[in-house]
């Protein structure tokens, strides 16, 4: 019987040792370890390995920056996988081209049932990471939304939006853009009535939510 | 005291995974047995257990490991899942090793030389 081969590309000896254990009980799964990138890449490239958990934080420049890089030469089912995971991490990681997302605190029969289903063509989501999963393409979703709706203020307006979700009073963003207090508060409330928004708090969250990930300075220069 | 052919070593883990090498390196070493994290009463099953030295990824766990040793007086090892330096119970404190990678070789010589240490104080 021909054994299918998994790559376990992490830099802590304890994980590869804690996987190599495991499979090692198992007759149709074989071990190949990395501890880096560069070693893992080798493997990755020359179709020696059938799958691949590779770790998030896997130095040097992280996994997803790995699996970005192989996607296009590489017939290996990759799988990222961490101990800490966020919506984020479970959305970049298939983006950025894996077939699954684990938990690094997954049991042992839940590893080894994950591995025989990704051999089948499964992708290996657990319940847990589908749920990141949801909520990060439902904030994606949003985020966008946001953007769309925030395409009808002006350049000053958005300025003026970015101050307000910073926290700025109308005396400190009428000194920040060099414009009188009184022209702050007509921005405001073309701002408000633009977006449909109720307050001041409504519309820093609107900010915040469509450009939180780029830095608040994002939308003054949009 | 239970009398036992071989030292027991409890491993109270919160990521299976780490159990499964903490097995692997104590092989030949220690009989491991390995626990959950997260359970009610781990104190008390350590106490029901007896075991010759404990090894703990868990820092909620390792202060109930703690407390177990400092009327049983055993070596207590802290692991730590996300691969930083482990820690080994010294006269009711944690220290630091400085030494010491969090690898299954690195593991096995620590509990080893807790348990060879404890013998030869007993």
């Amino acid at each position: 019987m021909r054994r299918t081969r998994i790559l376990i590309a992490d830099a802590l000896p304890l994980f590869r040792a804690g996987v190599r254990n495991l499979l090692r009980r198992e007759s149709d799964l074989e071990v190949l370890e990395a501890n880096d990138a560069i070693e893992a890449e080798r493997v990755l490239t020359t179709g020696f390995a059938e799958i691949a958990l590779i770790d998030l934080e896997l130095p040097p420049a992280g996994g997803l920056e790995l699996v970005r890089r192989v996607r296009e030469r590489s017939t290996t089912h990759i799988i990222v996988w961490t101990l800490e995971p966020t919506r984020e991490a479970v959305l970049d990681s298939i983006t950025a081209g894996a077939h699954g997302f684990l938990h690094k605190g997954i049991s042992a029969a839940g590893l080894v049932r994950s591995l025989r289903g990704t051999v089948n063509g499964e992708a290996p989501l657990s319940r847990d990471m589908a749920g990141l999963m949801i909520d990060a393409i439902h904030a994606l979703e949003a985020r966008s939304t946001a953007r769309e709706r925030a395409a009808v203020l002006s350049g000053r307006e958005k300025q003026v939006l970015a101050c307000v979700a910073r926290g700025a009073r109308n005396r400190e963003i009428a000194e920040q853009l060099t414009i009188s207090e009184f022209t702050v508060k007509r921005h405001m409330q073309n701002i408000l009535q633009k977006l449909e928004l109720p307050s001041r708090r409504a519309a820093a969250s609107f900010y915040l939510a469509a450009y939180r990930e780029e830095g608040l300075e994002e939308g003054v220069s949009a | 005291m239970i009398e036992r052919r071989a030292p027991l070593v409890v491993a109270v883990c919160s990521v299976p995974l780490l159990g499964e090498a903490l097995e692997g390196a104590l092989d030949g070493l220690a009989e491991c047995k390995v626990i959950a994290a997260g359970q009610p009463d781990i104190a008390g099953l350590l106490r029901s257990l007896q075991p010759d030295a404990i090894v703990v990824d868990d820092e909620g766990e390792a202060e109930a490991a703690a407390t177990y040793s400092r009327f049983a007086r055993i070596p207590v090892l802290y692991v730590p899942p996300s691969g930083r330096r482990l820690r080994v119970l010294e006269n009711g404190r944690w220290e630091e090793l400085a030494d010491y990678d969090a690898s299954p070789e690195a593991i096995r010589n620590l509990v080893a030389g807790g348990l060879y240490g404890r013998r030869a104080a007993q």
